[in-house]
């Protein structure tokens, strides 16, 4: 992979040209000193810290409009996405962003603002609270580490033609190791102390504390359950939009007449935990779980994937 | 698929009253609509929501029939409607019931309430080539003898030998009850079972109805010795998208709207939570 060393100047000259092309997000410390994404003005005010919210909302709004009817016609939205850039993420994050890439594979309005947007990432020390995979992770259109730039795309290496004058010597390097809070592979033997769990007191037992509040999936990087809304205001269209919905909803399995698929907390404590290590459909195998830890930070109550994940194979294994 | 979420405009064409709040609607679309029993659609009344609806018939051309109860907010909008009203619809959607595991079988429909609508459409397309089927059998239990939908059809199918017709109902005003001269029990659905010869090596089973239908009455047909893969099951779910992104409806690693809503008992044993 290419690579070109950097010296000082290089995150402003950066900036300019991400600037110049359309708006640029990254982790920015707060005055409350929280780190969250917001809109980055100078390079120096990147935070090391990873955001208390991932950058998902960038490319799966909250709510999105999906339609509206006039005369009879349904339209889409006409508006076209803006150019972006989100700048300063973690590997994990990178990795996130890539599973909402197949996630959304055949989704136009996902796939609009992806092709607007640029990814650069950034190496970072993990924390006591990580637990990020062990292996490659997916490195943006540039990737920042040990004073080196890393090119991972077409339009990657689009940008270093234009931040020629700043950069030093090119040389072609494999992405540096990283230090990783390793959590090995071992979803077969995941899959398999899940699957023997139905029913088990485990799930009863941490869901009892359960406020349904969805917090964790609302930090979740990867979490992607969506509701579809119609909306009429008095004197204007009809319209459809997509919102975010939550899987600790107690309506989220809910159907007419009154049944409903996941009635207990046990249950939809177990479904948030198959859909992050095991996946749905297409995507069934593959953990959606990048060990960012957010969800176990914002939980109310304490509760942790990580921890319920050691649990399952410590109480599966005896 | 319709990825965009875009609906096609339809226009409410025809509704079938005889059944109060089980009313069967017919939509006409600009061009063809090819839903194949057990599959289904989106159906959109513009400012209020959406559902997802089975259909309710075997039919080509540009046409949607769906049996819609009203329950709640959005049906009940659908309800006020009136005749040439425009609704949106997306789909078809999911995989349906396989036909041609059918043909050169004997055929047991199963149906509890409004589960008698997916397989409506299911019973037309088999009526459609009855030469190539043996026996052709349907159970179907209601709440009560008002809400038998279709007895009109199904009767005259059971007159003309082309149909063997057993009801039941949870509740009836008087012992015995008939429907159109067909005898109908008072009781659960899978009693029904005892009163059907089958010949379960050659008997493939459709069943819809409501969730706590499904666990005994498949295990029953597979204790009678029906193969698990000959017996299928429409399942219902909460469904958003109808594409396998909204979540709502996934049960064990699947999505119901894009792997189902029909599986076959082979496939709901090894899904946890299924039925």
């Amino acid at each position: 992979m290419k690579s070109f060393g950097v010296g000082n100047g290089f995150g402003e000259a950066l900036l300019a040209i991400l600037q110049s092309r359309g708006r640029v997000f990254g982790p920015i410390r707060g005055a409350d000193g929280i780190c969250r994404l917001g809109p980055l003005t100078r390079w120096t005010s990147l935070c090391a810290d990873p955001p208390y919210l991932p950058p998902k909302k960038y490319l799966f709004p909250p709510r999105e409009r999906l339609w509206s009817l006039m005369a009879d016609e349904y339209r889409r939205n006409g508006r076209p996405e803006e150019a972006m850039a989100l700048v300063g993420l973690a590997p994990c994050d990178l990795r996130a962003i890539d599973y909402l890439d197949r996630v959304f594979a055949d989704d136009p309005h996902y796939q609009e603002r992806r092709r607007r947007t640029l990814l650069v990432g950034i190496a970072c020390v993990p924390r006591e609270e990580c637990a990020c995979r062990v292996g490659d992770y997916p490195p943006g259109d540039l990737f920042l580490a040990d004073d080196r730039l890393w090119c991972g795309s077409m339009q990657g290496e689009d940008l270093v033609a234009q931040l020629r004058p700043v950069l030093g010597d090119e040389q072609d390097r494999p992405l540096p190791p990283r230090e990783f809070v390793g959590r090995p592979q071992e979803n077969g033997r995941l899959l398999a102390a899940f699957a023997r769990s139905a029913g088990a007191p485990l799930w009863a037992r941490i869901a009892q504390g359960c406020l349904s509040c969805g917090a964790c999936s609302a930090v979740c990087p990867t979490c992607t359950c969506y509701d579809i809304v119609d909306e009429v205001l008095p004197g204007k269209a009809p319209e459809r939009f997509r919102t975010w919905d939550n899987c600790f909803f107690s309506s989220f399995a809910l159907v007419a007449g009154g049944h409903n698929f996941h009635r207990e907390r046990a249950e939809r404590l177990r479904f948030r935990f198959e859909h992050k290590f095991f996946g749905f459909g297409p995507l069934r195998g593959e953990t959606s779980c990048v060990g960012c830890g957010r969800c176990a930070r914002a939980c109310p109550v304490g509760i942790s994937l990580e921890e319920i994940r050691q649990t399952l194979l410590r109480e599966s294994s005896r | 698929m319709t990825l965009d979420f875009v609906p096609r405009t339809a226009i409410l064409e025809e509704i079938d009253r005889q059944v109060p709040d089980h009313h069967l609607f017919r939509f006409r679309l600009p061009n063809a609509f090819p839903i194949a029993p057990g599959q289904f659609a989106e159906l959109t009344i513009p400012g209020i929501g959406g559902f997802a609806v089975s259909t309710a018939a075997f039919a080509a051309g540009p046409l949607f029939h769906a049996c819609i109860r009203r329950i709640g907010r959005v049906t009940d909008a659908l309800y006020r409607l009136p005749l040439g009203a425009r609704v949106g619809l997306r789909g078809p959607f999911g995989k349906g019931f396989p036909l041609e595991e059918f043909l050169g079988r004997d055929v047991l429909l199963i149906a509890g309430g409004l589960g008698m609508a997916p397989l409506r459409a299911l019973l037309q397309a088999l009526v459609a080539r009855r030469g190539e089927i043996g026996r052709l059998s349907l159970l179907y239990g209601a709440h009560d003898p008002r809400v038998i939908l279709f007895k009109d059809e199904l009767n005259a199918l059971a007159r003309q030998g082309l149909l063997d017709l057993h009801y039941t109902v949870d509740f009836a005003a008087e012992i015995p009850w008939r429907i159109g001269g067909i005898a109908c029990q008072v009781g659960l659905l899978p009693q029904l079972l005892d009163t059907v010869r089958l010949r379960p090596e050659r008997t493939v089973a459709a069943v819809c109805g409501p969730p706590g239908l499904y666990r005994c009455v498949l295990d029953e047909l597979a204790g009678f010795g029906l193969a698990e893969e000959a017996i299928f099951a429409s399942l219902e779910r909460r469904m958003r998208c109808g594409i396998g992104q909204c979540c709502h409806c996934a049960v064990a690693g699947v999505y119901v709207c894009r792997d189902g809503p029909v599986f076959s008992l082979a496939q709901l044993r090894r899904m946890e939570g299924a039925i």
